[in-house]
């Protein structure tokens, strides 16, 4: 439960409640004859930095630029601390965007970049290159101002959009998965860099992404995006330990999968055998997961503790991989997945024995309806 | 390197469609400081008279400047129609928007003679023959075509976030046109307008229909003058012809890289 405990530190938690900032009610958005979005509603509150997390094609993108004013919702309202701003054009919305393609001018210098939101604000002169100095000093780049954005890597073009984008002090701060088209070691210090940006400023912020990593990390909460609709909103030790539709469950983190039933007298069962879930349980055809990770591999005749599930099955495959072992366990129809970290005295069971996996009763989500 | 491997017999292949291609105009080079009274090749002595023949010939200099000129006018103005036609075509949802394009284009395909026939019918009744303002126009309808094929494909190649992020950074419409768009769009404007105005300078089809006594055009007045003459001063004149080509090209080599310009 490591995990829980780390969410419950971040400060929006501990911090009192802030106040909704940026409200959607009720937004669609239907281009041609397909409903991409059929309503969606939903708050973010006040210094918050909430994930739109889902497969490509759920329609987060497509939110990210309603909410940006790049194109129109066809129904429903979008407010800003209570104006509605649905149909202010964008150049009048005060939101700062970072695209996936960093879209800096290519003809203007990395200072000039920065400038930009300024000058169209009216600013002057003086002020705004103390404000870029200040906004490139930020992102660690005031030595590159006077270079072309052609001249930079990609992670230095995506500092200076994000500088760009926040030195106007916009009231919404919009990330189109800004990292997607950074290597795997930058992403990680931009996720740090763009988190402690974010907090430092206290600016609320939306963050567009496909990576539960990233999500999960970085954000107060996430938006769960399926198909245009949300399947769950809350915060990452929501999501990941309480998620809500056995989509959320497989798309945030790895998870095994068990066809089972729900007896009317309210017994689980899966493969014949019986098992224990804590709540209240959907009589019928249902589907048991269980993250890989939370599963032990026990020998046949192993003691179980109690309150703790036990399955008999075949060992299909087992794998050596250092600090874990995975396992593949056949029971009934469908195969569990074991992983669980290696030991010195870790004696490995031989393929096609027959074993025991084990887990606690509360590590099991039960899911109304069969598998899909 | 693979590129170094072809075989000989494709390095004498290009050798020979580059002799083919460009001969005629290298020929022309030795012929111009020919010192013969007739064209021939090779010259039996040299000199450069029909350079100073050239310079001295009154008509051929006044061509040559109603040529520049109208270039240039042309040039200016396939930019200044071309460059918002481009942006509503590529950038607006209309209906009728790809044949509004092909219209637009139409031109390229049509034979020039039977442009050039049209333009003098029409052009007639309107008292636009043999005016600056006729071969204006006239020229138009073929150096548009050519501009706004260009600045549309570099238009429509265009990284449209970077205008989306001027928006949202406060730009109001106008100034993400002026600001953004116009400046990224630079390569696409320099390669129009070289083609533009080479074009409108080596016209020579439609313009013979709308030139005559009272205004002509340098490859016209070429064109009057071999009819009439055969000495080496049209080889005078063609060097500084393709000088001026040349140069045109470099000026666009300098600014962004030929390749870049034409290719893309």
């Amino acid at each position: 439960m490591m995990l829980e405990r780390n969410m419950t530190a971040s400060p929006s938690r501990t911090a009192k409640v802030a106040e909704d900032h940026l409200v959607l009610s009720e937004v669609g958005m239907t281009f041609g004859t397909a409903d991409v979005i059929p309503s969606l509603s939903l708050a973010v509150r006040r210094g918050e930095m909430v994930a739109f997390l889902g497969p490509s094609g759920c329609g987060k993108t497509t939110t990210l630029r309603m909410i940006a004013g790049l194109i129109a919702p066809s129904r429903g309202r979008i407010s800003v601390g209570w104006r509605d701003i649905t149909r202010l054009p964008v150049h009048e919305r005060d939101m700062g965007l970072v695209f996936q393609s960093y879209a800096l001018f290519p003809h203007m210098t990395v200072s000039q970049n920065v400038a930009f939101g300024l000058e169209m604000r009216g600013i002057a002169k003086r002020e705004i290159r103390v404000r870029v100095e200040t906004a490139l000093e930020m992102v660690q780049l005031g030595h590159l101002s006077d270079r072309k954005p052609r001249a930079l890597s990609g992670g230095q073009q995506q500092r200076v959009a994000l500088a760009r984008a926040l030195v106007v002090e916009p009231s919404i701060l919009l990330l189109d998965e800004p990292l997607s088209n950074l290597d795997a070691k930058l992403r990680d210090e931009m996720r740090v860099q763009i988190r402690s940006l974010q907090q430092q400023s206290g600016i609320t912020a939306v963050f567009v992404t496909h990576d539960q990593v990233e999500a999960l990390s970085m954000c107060d909460r996430i938006v769960v995006m399926r198909g245009g609709h949300i399947e769950q909103f809350g915060t990452p030790g929501e999501i990941y330990e309480h998620p809500a539709t056995p989509f959320v469950a497989s798309f945030v983190g790895r998870t095994n999968r068990l066809s089972g039933v729900v007896e009317p007298s309210g017994r689980l069962a899966a493969a014949g055998q019986g098992l224990l879930a804590e709540g209240a349980l959907p009589v019928g055809q249902v589907q048991i997961m269980m993250r890989p990770h939370r599963v032990a591999l026990l020998a046949a005749h192993e003691h179980v503790p109690p309150g703790h599930n036990a399955l008999r099955g075949r060992l299909t495959g087992i794998t050596f991989v250092g600090d874990l072992i995975q396992a593949n366990v056949r029971v009934g129809e469908d195969e569990i997945t074991v992983e669980q970290p290696t030991r010195r005295s870790t004696a490995l069971p031989l393929m096609g024995a027959e074993v025991t996996v084990s887990w606690e009763a509360g590590d099991t989500m039960v899911f109304a309806g069969g598998a899909t | 390197m693979e590129i170094h491997k072809t075989s000989w017999l494709m390095g004498l292949l290009v050798t020979v469609l580059f002799i083919y291609l460009l001969a005629p105009v290298i020929l022309v080079f030795p012929i111009s400081f020919s010192g013969d009274e007739v064209l021939r090749f090779p010259p039996t002595s040299w000199s450069l008279r029909w350079y100073e023949a050239l310079f001295d010939n009154r008509d051929m200099l006044r061509a040559f400047w109603t040529s520049l000129t109208l270039a240039f006018v042309v040039t200016i103005l396939s930019l200044v129609i071309g460059i918002p036609a481009a942006w509503v075509i590529v950038r607006m949802e209309f209906k009728g928007r790809d044949l509004l394009f092909n219209v637009f284009t139409a031109p390229l395909l049509l034979p020039t003679i039977v442009l050039g026939l049209a333009i003098l019918i029409v052009f007639a009744s309107f008292g636009l023959l043999a005016t600056m303002r006729g071969l204006v126009l006239a020229h138009l309808v073929v150096s548009l075509p050519y501009a706004l094929r260009i600045l549309a494909v570099s238009l429509a190649t265009q990284d449209r976030s970077c205008e989306e992020a001027a928006l949202t950074l406060g730009a109001k419409p106008l100034s993400v046109f002026f600001r953004v768009t116009l400046p990224m769009l630079s390569s696409g404007i320099v390669a129009a307008a070289a083609l533009c105005f080479l074009v409108s300078f080596d016209e020579v089809v439609i313009t013979l229909f709308l030139t005559g006594p009272r205004i002509s055009t340098l490859p016209v007045e070429l064109y009057d003058y071999v009819y009439n003459t055969a000495d080496p001063m049209v080889a005078a004149a063609s060097v500084l012809l393709i000088l001026l080509t040349l140069g045109v090209i470099l000026v666009v080599e300098r600014a962004m890289g030929l390749g870049r310009a034409f290719v893309k």
